[in-house]
């Protein structure tokens, strides 16, 4: 078998050659990079996806802390309000109660005043009656003679009556 | 890597296996034609690569040679090789070798993006085809192959490779830009001529030199360390007065530099010069405007 000499140019080997390093080119492209790189981006994306979906979820936890303490202020708001109103509603009604239990109290009074007047006339009628009974009697005792019973009653009566209106006026 | 082997079937560590064999299949193929073909030789002669048949053709006849052989060797290699290292590729990682993979991948996006810039994003396979090639091409002398990279023809398809991509991309800015160019200084335009069709054949003797040097010393080492063993232990009776004493252990020092320290610096040189001119002689703000211009010019037709 021959050998070539060491410097010995062949066109067609220089072609086949190129086309050898084209052909390569194409092989590592399609075999190698392209797989690689089609993983890498995809690994890429996954953690770009990843960031997003943390990035939202952060603020949907702060959308939601945010919501939360609205609404905490609010109830705490409404609390006050329900209070206040609580406060004010309870201090009408007792007011009520205690302008109702006056009233009660008043009319007791009253009543009690107006039994305790009639209770007085009628012992004073009674005592009227007694004490002309009683002067009558007196006199009848004292004098020691018959009179017209009734005619004295009326004149002790009419006495008797003067002297408690100017009672009452003392009073 | 706990749950990766439950993901592991046996039809994908079969397939694994499968893509390995293939991938150093030609690295046994080729050592056996070396071994079937290769004739002997008493180790001083200096000669290309060995000549399996010619088929004639108009111009020159087309000889397929080792460097034809072996170059498409580890181009199948490198094939089964990728192959390999993208199987069972995953988003999550599931297998160590998606790493090497991402990783090369990666390097050569690195060097591509720092040397030529963004533009130039779609020449990291290119990058990486030389790399692997020529690197691979070179390491096969660690075997004893005939490495194609010291035959000028392989080294010179490349370089001319380069030179038309060079080319396409300074006209890519315009004739106009293309022709400007030689005239940088008015008056060392001939020399600018000359320099750039010496630059493909620079690159291709540079590459092809560096190998072809280191075989050429190795072989020149070889024969004197023998001479040396002889001398030492010639008066010994026998086999014995041709023992290679210094033949063991001393070259395969020598070869860690000569075959893998070149051969991959020179596949790296050949990859930086080839990123660097071609993106040297490419100017994006022209090619940007002349774009612009033509978008005009269109519009302008339509409207």
């Amino acid at each position: 078998m021959q050998s070539l000499g060491v410097i010995s140019l062949n066109i067609w080997q220089i072609i086949i050659s190129l086309a050898n390093l084209v052909i390569l080119y194409l092989i590592l492209r399609k075999f190698l990079y392209a797989p690689v790189r089609k993983v890498l981006a995809a690994r890429a994306a996954a953690v770009d996806r990843q960031y997003a979906d943390a990035d939202k979820a952060k603020e949907e936890a702060q959308a939601d802390r945010a919501a939360w303490e609205s609404k905490l202020a609010g109830a705490r708001d409404e609390a006050d309000a329900l209070l206040a109103e609580a406060g004010v509603q309870a201090e009408r009604r007792g007011e009520q109660v205690i302008a109702d239990a006056r009233e009660k109290a008043e009319g007791i009074v009253r009543t009690a005043k107006s039994e305790a007047e009639a209770e007085r006339r009628r012992a004073e009628a009674e005592m009227h009656g007694q004490i002309a009974d009683i002067s009558a009697l007196l006199a009848e005792k004292l004098i020691e003679r018959e009179i017209n019973e009734a005619d004295h009653k009326q004149l002790i009566d009419s006495f008797l009556a003067g002297i408690g209106e100017s009672g009452d006026t003392d009073r | 890597m706990n749950d990766s082997t439950q993901v592991k079937t046996v039809r994908f560590r079969v397939t694994d296996a499968l893509l390995l064999a293939l991938t150093l299949l030609p690295v046994v193929f080729m050592i056996t034609l070396n071994v079937l073909f290769t004739p002997e030789s008493n180790g001083i002669e200096i000669e290309g690569a060995l000549i399996y048949f010619t088929i004639p053709m108009p111009l020159q006849d087309l000889i397929i040679s080792e460097s034809q052989i072996h170059s498409w060797c580890v181009m199948v290699s490198l094939l089964f090789f990728s192959l390999y290292l993208t199987h069972g590729i995953a988003e999550k990682p599931c297998t160590r070798r998606q790493y090497l993979a991402e990783w090369m991948v990666e390097q050569t996006d690195k060097l591509v993006k720092g040397n030529m810039g963004p533009f130039f994003k779609g020449f990291s396979p290119f990058v990486g085809a030389i790399l692997g090639l020529s690197a691979f091409s070179s390491l096969l002398a660690l075997f004893g192959l005939y490495a194609p990279t010291s035959d000028i023809n392989i080294v010179g398809g490349w370089a001319l490779l380069v030179f038309i991509l060079i080319t396409y991309y300074k006209f890519k800015c315009g004739p106009v830009h293309y022709i400007a160019g030689f005239f940088d200084p008015p008056l060392l335009a001939p020399l600018n001529v000359i320099s750039e069709f010496a630059t493909p054949v620079s690159m291709a003797f540079r590459h092809y030199g560096n190998v072809l040097s280191g075989s050429v010393i190795s072989v020149l080492l070889a024969v004197a360390l023998q001479g040396l063993s002889d001398i030492l232990l010639g008066w010994l009776p026998g086999v014995l007065s041709g023992f290679p004493l210094f033949r063991i252990g001393i070259p395969a020092v020598l070869s860690i530099y000569f075959d893998v320290f070149s051969g991959c610096l020179q596949a790296f040189i050949f990859a930086m010069l080839t990123m660097l001119y071609v993106s040297g002689g490419f100017s994006y703000d022209e090619y940007m405007r002349r774009k612009a211009k033509r978008a005009a010019k269109k519009r302008e037709k339509t409207a």
